[in-house]
Order: structure tokens, then C-alpha cells, then sequence
């Protein structure tokens, strides 16, 4: 009861700082970008007039697939900076600002206390993230070709994964600090980290969370989940489920201190 | 003269394709307009804000939502 309770209180915050509007707006627009400015490419240089006279430049269309992929780098990018940035006052600012006490001296457990906000955010930023990539397929079927359409939603469940394994990141770093600016830049810090490593020791680490995009397009191509897919999909949701445990213990420990 | 014609006849041609980009850019300006007249307070002046919001293309709005708006 509690639990939904909390739930539905952030859910209302959301919707007072219109981010049930303008986040899933955002993701459309980081979404649809890509897909039309290469589908346009020729024209724009054209009108740029970026060519010599008597210059000849084929520009290949590419596959649908790739351009598929396209919006899904952009969501890495720009839409893990609107994540981080979302997400980086929900503990920390209350805490910073008293409404944690507030909260926590009711008898509502840390953990309900934790998920529920974690919920909260998920339910946003998935819901963005699905409007954005159904804009981009449609974009992609209009102007490149076809793509599967079930082939499109399996890759989404599986980013969708990284996904919230991005926002428990932000989670577990909002327990540590209670300067949300500095949660922001931790979160970005470990992603970064994170990708620099995996994509170092590619050969080695086929089953980090931050790999489950480099799996992504051959699931687009042909439809069959890999080995490597299934096992980076489970490693994700065991660490979503041990930087959850981690945030509650910390925010325990903080408090009682 | 020529260059304008070119531009207004591909306009045509696309609108189609082009036309959700324009209208989901339009909406999300109109929400922070309302937001930010319905505010009772902003961190920073309001008409500062009013004019990224309208002259700043995409990144003003979101700039807005993320750091205007002050935390009462």
C-alpha cells in the first residue's frame, strides 16, 4: 500500500513538471532526427552548396537496419543525458532538502521508499524511450524499407534492459551524495567507464550490460538472439537488482549516521 | 527569388514527411510557454527564459524544463 502510495506521489511530480509531456517528446524528436537528415543528406548538401562544380558523389542510401541502429546511438548519447539529468535530484535533492525526513519518518520502509521512486522513473523513460524508437521504425519503413517489425521489438526489450540499468545507476549514485550535481556526474562517469572497458576488452566481456548494443543490429538482421544477447540481458538484470539492494543498504546506513 | 520557389515547392513535395518534426517542436515550445507563465517562480528572470525558449530551437525547452524551473 505504501509502496503504491509513493508510487503515485512521483508519478504526480512528474506530471506537475509536464515530464509526462516533453520527455517522451524529447526521445521522439532524438529519434526521427537521424532517419531524416540522412534520408535528406543529398538535398542538404545540395542547398549547402558544400560540392565543386562538376563533382559527382554517390551517397549509398543505408541499409534500414543501420539507420534503425542510428536512433538507438542517439538515445545512448542525448537520451542517457536527459536520464541522468531526471534523475539525478530524486533522492538526493529530498534528502538535501528535508522532504526525505519527511517521508522516511512515517513507517515507510527504505526499501519502498527506494523502488518506488525507481518504479516511477521506469515507467517515464520506458515509456519515452518505446514512443521514440516505434517514431524512428515507422520513419525507417517509410523512407528506407522494411524492417521487421518483431524483429524491432525484441531489440527494444533488450535495450530497454540497458535502460534501466542506466536510471538504477543514477539511483544508487543518488544514495551516496546529496549534491545532485555531483550524482550526475558520477553517473555519467561510471556509463562512460563502463563503455570505455567493454569496448576495450570486447573479446572478453561479451556479457557487459553496455555490450547489449553491440549485439543489437545482427538481432535486427536476423531475427535470432544470440548466446552472448541472452547471457548480457541476464547479467544486466542481476546488477539492476544488486544496485538496487546497494542503494537501500546505503541510504539505511546514511541515515541512521 | 528562384532559391525561395525551389525551397517552397520542396516544402510541398514532403510536407508529410516533414510535418511531425515541425508540429512535435511546435508543442513542446507551447508546453514551456504554459509552464513557464504558470510558474510561480523561475530561477533566473521569466522573460530571459521566454526568449530561449523561443528563439532557441529544441534545446531551449528542454533547457528550460531541466534547470528553469525552481524547486519550492
Amino acid at each position: 500500500m505504501q509502496w503504491l502510495t509513493i508510487y503515485k506521489k512521483e508519478c504526480l511530480e512528474s506530471a506537475r513538471n509536464y515530464r509526462w509531456v516533453w520527455v517522451p517528446l524529447v526521445f521522439i524528436l532524438f529519434c526521427i532526427m537521424d532517419p531524416l537528415t540522412t534520408y535528406y543528406l543529398p538535398q542538404i548538401l545540395e542547398s549547402t552548396g558544400g560540392l565543386p562544380d562538376g563533382a559527382t558523389f554517390n551517397i549509398p542510401t543505408p541499409p534500414a537496419p543501420n539507420v534503425f541502429m542510428m536512433s538507438i546511438s542517439q538515445i545512448n548519447t542525448l537520451g542517457v543525458l536527459v536520464i541522468a539529468l531526471i534523475t539525478m535530484g530524486t533522492i538526493a535533492g529530498e534528502r538535501k532538502s528535508g522532504v526525505a525526513e519527511l517521508i522516511l519518518v512515517k513507517p515507510v520502509s527504505y526499501s519502498a521508499y527506494v523502488t518506488a521512486k525507481w518504479a516511477a522513473h521506469v515507467s517515464l523513460v520506458l515509456l519515452s524511450v518505446f514512443v521514440g524508437l516505434i517514431a524512428s521504425w515507422y520513419y525507417v519503413q517509410l523512407l528506407f524499407g522494411d524492417v521487421s517489425f518483431i524483429h524491432v521489438m525484441s531489440s527494444v526489450a533488450f535495450y530497454v534492459l540497458y535502460i534501466i540499468f542506466v536510471i538504477s545507476i543514477s539511483l544508487f549514485m543518488n544514495t551516496w551524495t546529496k549534491i545532485p550535481g555531483l550524482v550526475l556526474f558520477l553517473t555519467i562517469s561510471v556509463i562512460l567507464v563502463l563503455n570505455l572497458i567493454t569496448s576495450i576488452f570486447s573479446h572478453l566481456l561479451e556479457w557487459s550490460p553496455t555490450s547489449i548494443v553491440s549485439h543489437l543490429p545482427a538481432l535486427l538482421r536476423s531475427g535470432e538472439v544470440g548466446q552472448n544477447l541472452w547471457m548480457a540481458g541476464l547479467i544486466t538484470i542481476l546488477s539492476i537488482i544488486f544496485l538496487l539492494f546497494g542503494a537501500i543498504q546505503t541510504l539505511k546506513r546514511r541515515e541512521i549516521v | 527569388m528562384l532559391l525561395t520557389q525551389n525551397a517552397i515547392e520542396f516544402i510541398n513535395d514532403n510536407l508529410a514527411i516533414i510535418a511531425p518534426l515541425l508540429i512535435i517542436q511546435v508543442v513542446l515550445m507551447i508546453t514551456a510557454l504554459v509552464s513557464l507563465i504558470r510558474a510561480e517562480a523561475t530561477k533566473g528572470p521569466k522573460w530571459m527564459w521566454a526568449l530561449i525558449i523561443l528563439f532557441i530551437n529544441t534545446i531551449g525547452p528542454i533547457a528550460y524544463f531541466i534547470f528553469g524551473r525552481s524547486q519550492e
